[in-house]
């Protein structure tokens, strides 16, 4: 999917200047509330006009002010997942979920209805009416409604941000699995670095209307590292454990991890901070963490006034956090080899 | 009871017959209105605001004069489209449709756009980019989610409809079989003496109707309420 | 007294004393609409003759008239256009039954816009729409009903007939075309203009004779200056008034 916007639109005092082109299947769009996302996608959809400008989606002109062309919004193929639901109240779940697919053209439909009913689950709430689903269930509705319309391109506004933390990670895999499974590409719109990181592979850095930079979430979890209270967030997604001796043990890549906080659904997340991560130079002989992790220096960088070191164990990669000075006396260098100490507390479930 | 004579039934079937028609006919004209008035922004907004609603604040005589003037044979209308295609809409029962349509718009279109204004936007947008146009939007969406005020603005027009009378008399006249509805029946028995027994069985008949309306409101509102 | 509320109250007070005064010298009539212009010369050439005596006339259908004089509405003489609602009255014992004489006569005629070339009673049965006062309470109505059922048109002219609140409307609508004529009296047309004029006269023997009773009511009759007035309007000066206006006096 390629997507070329340069578009000015004014609201009173905010101004849009949005001048880029992006090329991928998972894109974000992150920034701060206020920053413009919402009018970025607004107008990508069709549902506002900018000033003036050009968008063109995969070769085709979807707006362009100078030749006076103006794709309608139901013309464009898009699907949209809003921060509140907003499915249809005087409609079953069906009847919302076969809105777009009716509305979409016999030979341009790719996604079939029962393929996206078994991804996300949503079998059961067929014949219900939406008004009293919980908010997992409307949500899920609504990603299968904007899949059905097959849209080349789906918009996810701000889709987590009014769930709960737990509720929030429940989703994630739903949506990941359905754009994976029908190959949608999207466009995830959030103010939450973590949700950029498990969704995206490229992200637009909004701020004051423009579009700053075009980097990866990772980059942008490295540049903060330093300021946060909690360092380098590393994301693991650890299979199902065993209980052993009032812990969990996990596989992770050929090694065991222990932690603390259990869990039974496979491929659940869980967060380690980078500054939880203590590092020697050699194998020590014996340490109170249950968790010792031989590992391959990858990459060091600074960011501020810490370093982060870049860890490869067995094929999974660690960033772990450090001062300068804790830097030079360990002698970190990248190719070089180091000893990882984690304790049980330190990995927290997401979700 | 003293027995009604054929010109008093005549009197309440045409009082049904002339407010059952205006509210059908003015459905769509008042769906239109209210449908430009919350979704489309215009220059020259508020004049059409204040259109719409202008019969609500005039007396129902001078509305009943406005249209004499403009549809009977001297009238601006009257002269160019009626007269040439051999229509006399003055002292008709359609002149009565009008004037009680005219006299009714405005309480129709405000009853369907305090339904409209309570859709969300976000229903809306959802519905375009699934893919349907602006109509189809309309009747799938628009409509089902404004039924509720639809209904209310329909009783209301049919209501005033049949209590409609100071743009009735000027425009349609007192023509018993034709437009003289039950009140302007009322009306002339009540200027006659010793028919006051039958100014008031008319009455009777007129609130027994107006209590059914209102009963039948209530319970197509509690319908839809409880599909929900 | 300086009490702003208590000075209003004497001023009141005063007012309606004077005022008592004034009232006793007025005459109270109840006329019906097409008497208007007649009775309104012979009260005002009378009130410059004697000099004092003021009139407060309501003109309208006698029906609505008689009504109102029922309920209680002042009123020292009643003309009317229908003997039915004189009778009306002194079944309820509110006319002086000595009193009761004919006012005036008049006659029935079609009127309609002067190009209209409706020359009889079977021209009227042929037309669309065709203005009469409303029979259950103008007289002029009920004559024309009359007129139309012994002539044996009247089932023609089922729902094309308007009713209209007095012959007065009745040639407003003839005026205005929205009619194609209207049955009114011939003193009615004699005050229309050019707008409308007599088509025919409707043959009398279709119809029972107009008559104008006129009678002093119970009030009036205790009223010197009523009783003088109403001697007036038999004398041989207001009949030629009378005539003057289009009416019949014998």
């Amino acid at each position: 999917m390629e997507l070329r916007v340069a578009a000015r639109k004014r609201f009173g005092a905010f101004l849009l200047d949005a001048d880029f082109s992006v090329r991928g299947e998972r894109i974000g769009v992150f920034g701060p509330s206020g920053g413009g996302k919402s009018t970025l996608v607004g107008i990508i959809a069709g549902l506002a006009g900018p000033d003036k400008g050009t968008i063109v989606l995969d070769d085709e002109v979807i707006f362009d002010s100078g030749a006076g062309r103006n794709v309608r919004p139901e013309h464009r193929r898009m699907g949209m997942v809003f921060q509140r639901p907003s499915l249809f109240p005087h409609l079953s779940v069906k009847g919302n979920l076969l809105y777009g697919f009716k509305r979409c053209p016999p030979e341009a439909r790719k996604i079939a209805f029962d393929d996206v009913v078994e991804v996300l689950k949503i079998g059961n709430l067929l014949d219900r009416g939406v008004k009293h689903l919980s908010g997992g269930e409307k949500q899920r509705v609504a990603i299968g409604r904007a899949v059905l319309g097959s849209p080349r391109l789906l918009l996810l506004d701000e889709p987590l941000s009014a769930l709960d933390d737990s509720l929030k990670f429940q989703i994630v895999p739903f949506l990941n699995e359905a754009c994976e499974v029908f190959r949608i590409p999207y466009l995830f719109i959030s103010h939450s670095l973590l949700e950029m990181r498990v969704m995206t592979d490229i992200v637009l850095h909004m701020a004051g209307g423009r579009v700053v930079e075009q980097t990866t979430a990772e980059s942008l979890v490295r540049a903060r590292m330093g300021e946060g209270k909690t360092g380098y967030i590393n994301l693991l997604r650890l299979p199902e454990g065993r209980g052993v001796d009032g812990l969990y043990a996990f596989d992770w890549g050929g090694q065991r991890l222990l932690a603390s906080s259990g869990n039974d659904q496979p491929g659940a997340l869980f967060e380690l901070s980078s500054r939880d991560i203590i590092l020697f130079r050699g194998r020590p002989e014996a340490v109170s963490a249950r968790n010792l992790l031989k590992c391959r220096v990858v990459d060091v960088f600074e960011t501020g006034s810490r370093v982060g070191i870049e860890l490869d164990c067995c094929g999974n990669r660690l960033v772990a956090e450090v001062v300068g000075q804790a830097a030079e006396e360990l002698g970190v260098r990248a190719g070089g080899e180091i000893y990882a100490a984690i304790k049980a507390t330190a990995f927290k479930k997401l979700g | 009871m003293p027995a009604f004579t054929a010109a008093d039934y005549s009197a309440i079937f045409l009082s049904l017959k002339v407010a059952v028609v205006a509210t059908l006919a003015s459905l769509p004209f008042a769906f239109a209105a209210a449908y430009i008035m919350t979704y489309r922004r215009f220059r020259g907004r508020i004049a059409v605001d204040v259109a719409v609603n202008l019969p609500l604040t005039l007396p129902p005589v001078v509305i009943g004069y406005l249209l004499l003037i403009l549809l009977g044979q001297q009238g601006f209308i009257g002269r160019m489209l009626l007269q040439p295609l051999g229509i006399k809409l003055i002292f008709s029962w359609k002149a009565a449709v009008i004037a009680t349509s005219v006299v009714g718009f405005p309480l129709m279109v405000r009853s369907i756009r305090t339904a409209m204004e309570g859709i969300d936007e976000r229903l809306v947008h959802a519905s375009r980019l699934l893919g349907a146009r602006a109509l189809d939007t309309i009747m799938t969406v628009i409509v089902p989610l404004s039924v509720r005020g639809i209904i209310a603005g329909s009783v209301l027009m049919f209501a005033r409809g049949l209590g409609e009378f100071g743009a009735t008399v000027i425009v349609a006249g007192n023509i018993p079989g034709v437009t003289q509805t039950i009140p302007l029946a009322i009306y002339e028995y009540a200027g006659s003496p010793g028919d006051d027994a039958m100014a008031l069985s008319l009455c009777a008949v007129s609130v027994s109707i107006s209590v059914v309306v209102l009963v039948f409101h209530e319970w197509l509102g509690r319908r839809v309420v409880r599909r929900d | 007294m300086s009490h702003p509320a208590a000075r209003a109250i004497l001023s009141f007070l005063f007012t309606a004393l004077l005022a008592g005064q004034v009232l006793a010298a007025e005459i109270n009539l109840s006329a019906a609409a097409s008497l208007r212009e007649v009775i309104t010369a012979l009260s005002g050439s009378y009130a410059k003759a004697t000099g004092e005596v003021g009139f407060r006339t309501n003109f309208g259908a006698s029906g609505a008239l008689a009504k109102q004089i029922a309920n209680g509405a002042p009123a020292d003489i009643f003309l009317s256009a229908n003997t039915e609602w004189m009778d009306y009255l002194k079944a309820r014992g509110l006319i002086d039954k000595k009193s009761i004489s004919p006012f005036a006569y008049n006659v029935l005629v079609f009127a309609g816009r002067p190009q209209s070339k409706v020359g009889g009673l079977q021209d009227v049965a042929k037309l669309e729409r065709v203005a009469i006062g409303s029979p259950k309470s103008v007289p002029a109505g009920q004559y024309a009903i009359e007129a139309l059922r012994r002539s044996g048109i009247e089932k023609k002219l089922e729902n094309k007939l308007v009713m209209a609140r007095d012959a007065r409307e009745c040639l407003v609508y003839a005026e205005r075309g929205e009619v194609d004529g209207a049955f009114v009296y011939k003193t009615d047309v004699e005050e229309a203009g050019k707008g409308v004029k007599i088509l025919f006269t409707v043959p009398q023997e279709l119809y029972p004779r107009i008559v104008y009773p006129m009678g002093l009511t119970a009030e009036g009759v205790k009223k010197a200056s009523a009783a003088a007035f109403f001697r007036f309007l038999q004398s041989g000066g207001a009949k030629s008034v009378i005539a003057r206006h289009g009416f019949e006096v014998k």
